[in-house]
Parts: C-alpha cells; sequence; structure tokens
C-alpha cells in the first residue's frame, strides 16, 4: 500500500482548475507533495488540449455570448465542453510509483481501473484505446495526461448528465452546420449516467466508487487532506500566467487549415459516407463520423473504427483501417477496409480539388 | 552507433538520460536538440510539436519544446540554457519525423548556449552513455525499442 491523498477540490471555474493541474504536478516534480487522488468539478468551460488552437476548435463568439469561459489545458487530447454535470478525476505521481514509462501501457491501467469504478455503478463501461472509457460504444468518458520528467497527472471526465445541443454549439465536430441529423448523430456518440440509469446518482457515491477502484487498482491507502502552503503559492504564480491570452492562444492557426470534408463511397455492401475533420498543415485526420447504409454486427464497431481512427497522420489511415478490420471480430455485410478506405480517400480528394 | 535494448544511442552525441535528450554541438556553436530514440519508443506515435520561439531565453532542464503522443502531452527539457536559434518546420508539418529520424531530420530545437562549458559537464557520451541508458531502462522497466 502506499499513501495517496485524497483532494476534492468541489466547483471551479475553468482557469482556478487548470492552475491547479499546473500546481500540483510542480508539487510532484519539486517533491513537494505525494501522490494525490483529486476530484474536480467545472462551471461551463471549453477545454482545448495543450496542442490546440481555440479558434480552430471552439465557436468563440457562442462562448463569449453564453459566458463560458475559454481554457487550455496542459494535458493532450481534444477540446471538450465541462460543467457542473461532469465529474473530473485525476492522478498525481510518480512513474516509479506506476511501475513502468510506458505512457500508452500507463494510460491503458488507469483507463482500466477507471472504467471498472464507473463499472461499480452499473453501467457496462470499458477502455476502448487509445484513450476513451465507452459504454456500448458511446464515449462516456474522455482522457490525457502529461508527463514532466518522473512526475505525471493523468486526468478524466466522466459524463453525469450533459447537455449534447451546448457541446455541439460550443466544439467544432465533424459536421459543417448544426442539424437535427447531426445533433442526433452527435447524441450517437455519447453517452451519460444518467441516460444508463434512468436517475442521476449521487455525486458522492460515484466519487467513492471510482475512488475505491484506483485504489484497488493501485494500492492507494487514500486519506483525505488539504492543499499544502507551496501547492496554494505555486497556484496564485500559475493562475495569473494562465489569465494571459498569451497562454491561452499559444497555438493559434487560422480555422481554414482545419476543414471538414465529405466523401462517399458506393461498395457491394451498400453506401458508405464518411465526414473527416483534417488538420491540413500537418495532413492529420482529427475525428471521423462514418454513417450509411450498410450493415455491420455488432453495430457500435462502426464507432469503435471511428476512435480508432481519431489523431491519425492520414497516411497511416489505411493501415490503421486494415488493422481494426484483422482485429475487431465484427461482421461486415459485403465490406472490406478498402470499401472505408476508398470513401476516405473521396473526401481527402475533394479537398485537393478544391485547393 | 551505439545500442541499448534494441534502441539506438549514438556515441558521439551528449546526452541528458535523466530527461531522455541528446545535443550536438554544431560547427556554427549552437546546440541541436532532440529526442532519443528511447523517449520515443516510450511516447509512441507523436502528433503534435510546439517548440519555444525563436529568440526565446530557456533556462538549462527547462522546457525548450513540447510534444504529444497518444493524448500525453511532454516537455522537452533543454540540455543547456541559452537562446532558441531555430525551430523546426519541417516536423511542425510532420510530428512523425520525431519517431522517424530522431537523430536526424526529427531534431526539436537549436539552442544558442550561454554557458557551454558549464553545462557540458552534466551531460555524458560514449560508452558512459551507454550504460546510463542501460541503468535507466532498468529502473523504468523498459523490455526494448
Amino acid at each position: 500500500m502506499t499513501k495517496w491523498r485524497l483532494l476534492d477540490t468541489g466547483l471551479l471555474g475553468a482557469t482556478e482548475n487548470i492552475a491547479y493541474n499546473q500546481a500540483l504536478l510542480d508539487a510532484v516534480r519539486e517533491g513537494q507533495a505525494g501522490n494525490t487522488l483529486r476530484f474536480l468539478r467545472f462551471r461551463p468551460s471549453a477545454l482545448i488540449g495543450y496542442h490546440q488552437s481555440p479558434r480552430q476548435e471552439l465557436n468563440l463568439a457562442y462562448c463569449e455570448e453564453h459566458g463560458i469561459e475559454v481554457q487550455r489545458r496542459i494535458t493532450g487530447g481534444g477540446a471538450i465542453y465541462f460543467d457542473e454535470t461532469q465529474l473530473g478525476w485525476e492522478l498525481y505521481t510518480t512513474k516509479q510509483a506506476m511501475g513502468g514509462a510506458d505512457m500508452g501501457r500507463l494510460a491503458e491501467r488507469i483507463c482500466n481501473a477507471a472504467a471498472e469504478g464507473i463499472r461499480k455503478l452499473g453501467v457496462e463501461a470499458y477502455f476502448r484505446p487509445r484513450n476513451d472509457i465507452e459504454v456500448g460504444g458511446r464515449k462516456i468518458s474522455g482522457t490525457g495526461g502529461i508527463m514532466d520528467g518522473d512526475a505525471i497527472l493523468y486526468q478524466g471526465t466522466l459524463l453525469l448528465d450533459f447537455d449534447v445541443e451546448r457541446m455541439f454549439r460550443v466544439l467544432r465536430i465533424p459536421a459543417e452546420k448544426i442539424s437535427d441529423k447531426n445533433l442526433k448523430a452527435a447524441r450517437d456518440r455519447v453517452v451519460t449516467l444518467r441516460e444508463l440509469l434512468g436517475e442521476l446518482p449521487p455525486l458522492e457515491e460515484v466519487k467513492v466508487a471510482i475512488a475505491e477502484s484506483f485504489a484497488e487498482h493501485f494500492g492507494m491507502d487514500l486519506a483525505p487532506a488539504p492543499l499544502n502552503d507551496w501547492e496554494r503559492a505555486r497556484h496564485r504564480e500559475v493562475v495569473e500566467e494562465f489569465s494571459s491570452p498569451d497562454w491561452i492562444h499559444l497555438n493559434e492557426r487560422p480555422r481554414e487549415e482545419a476543414p471538414v470534408l465529405q466523401g462517399f463511397h458506393k461498395g457491394k455492401g451498400g453506401l458508405i459516407r464518411v465526414s473527416l475533420w483534417v488538420d491540413s498543415a500537418r495532413d492529420h485526420l482529427k475525428q471521423i463520423w462514418i454513417t450509411g447504409d450498410f450493415f455491420v454486427t455488432p453495430k457500435r464497431a462502426v464507432l469503435d473504427l471511428e476512435a480508432a481512427l481519431k489523431d491519425t497522420p492520414l497516411d497511416q489511415v489505411p493501415e490503421r483501417i486494415r488493422a481494426f478490420f484483422a482485429d475487431s471480430g465484427a461482421q461486415w455485410m459485403m465490406l472490406g477496409p478498402d470499401d472505408f478506405i476508398q470513401a476516405i480517400d473521396s473526401a481527402v480528394a475533394a479537398r485537393e480539388a478544391a485547393v | 552507433m551505439g545500442v541499448v535494448r534494441g534502441c539506438e544511442i549514438p556515441e558521439d552525441l551528449l546526452y541528458d538520460v535523466d530527461n531522455n535528450i541528446w545535443a550536438r554541438v554544431e560547427d556554427d556553436g549552437t546546440v541541436t536538440v532532440g529526442l532519443t530514440s528511447y523517449a520515443c519508443a516510450l511516447a509512441g506515435q507523436i502528433v503534435s510539436y510546439t517548440p519555444k520561439k525563436v529568440g526565446k531565453k530557456v533556462k538549462k532542464g527547462k522546457s525548450c519544446a513540447t510534444v504529444e503522443s497518444g493524448k500525453w502531452v511532454g516537455p522537452a527539457k533543454s540540455p543547456v540554457g541559452g537562446e532558441v536559434a531555430a525551430i523546426n518546420d519541417a516536423v511542425a508539418a510532420n510530428p512523425g519525423l520525431i519517431n522517424q529520424d530522431p537523430y536526424g531530420e526529427g531534431w526539436l530545437v537549436k539552442i544558442k548556449p550561454d554557458d557551454l562549458d558549464a553545462d557540458k559537464a552534466d551531460l555524458v557520451t560514449g560508452q558512459a552513455a551507454l550504460e546510463a541508458f542501460e541503468k535507466k531502462m532498468e529502473a523504468d522497466g523498459f523490455g526494448g525499442c
């Protein structure tokens, strides 16, 4: 058993919360604090990943109009909308304490522990490569981390209840406009505890389930304790730094560099439509939606394929699709990997024709 | 070419082993900095790269560039103090170059050092570097590249 602090910072704004990420990570790196499991909640916030551009990822005018705080995370991954209806969990620790430095393996172990915590609440949540936790193929939790020297912060969200339409208006997604059809597509790809359980479980119950699972997986001897003076002082400094537009707009890039491309392919098994959101400057697939009138069992295989293709260099997409088909075990009626590759190629060709 | 547990560790480079960083002193006096093949193996496919801006001062041991792989962000620690003299546009356009050619086209930044002789004293090279990486891989529980 290892001693871990259980810290709950309650409901805060985005800048305060993200500044705690930096302050607590620094405390571990500088030997000013030990291992910590933190729970946190956000007032309405739009959070981009460290390397992302706010203008490219968010509808900034909508955020401003609705008092949604925009902030940059220090961790990786994509933009998220975070509000009171979600719970955040975070581990602050070291590579040594977690017994390994392989980042993919570490993320998987942490996500498996979080998923098991969610299962204690009575829903079938599982880790899905590379960094999601899903129920029936629909995302219930996203995760990301930072490794600074030997110090680690790994964090995740959990959707208790959620306003999908609001998320849709805050974040850009692989669709060109807001329509009923696209709203349904967005809804099909996420799920909440309220929807699965028929009612909202008490927040304390959710925290206990997750904390117990982490404690079991990582041998944590958890005891509640407050922030220390070093962390509070560091937090004040970081709040100032992260309040600056220079921090939030560190990686600002033109919105046109991240277009949404549509393509389709008609094969023997039916019509495949794809909507790709790409980073043109780096030839990188950010996100994809796949729809159509083809048949696959189980249906969730389509959502799993979308997840497998997230954040992939375009030139590696065909090999990822082939690997997915080889491993997934799904039954695709008269469809093979080449049908999906051709649909994606048609979308990319449309971009090249436009240039 | 030196190899430790299947990871290439060129013996002519300087290393900050703790931070998994290599450095090479160029003829013009600048220091080219990059991730080791071991760092790349731990990280997996790198998808983002944000260097400090040219002209920015960087302290030794502080971040000179940040990379991202599989939703993990990792600051790359500068092995020398100085000023960022160049960043790598080819890597900005294709961050996967870091994985493909970590000691060549996948370099991260070039630094104009303030006090190279003092900072160099903390870096290791040659056989000493290979041994230090073997020890680090043992401590990290690393199977091999």
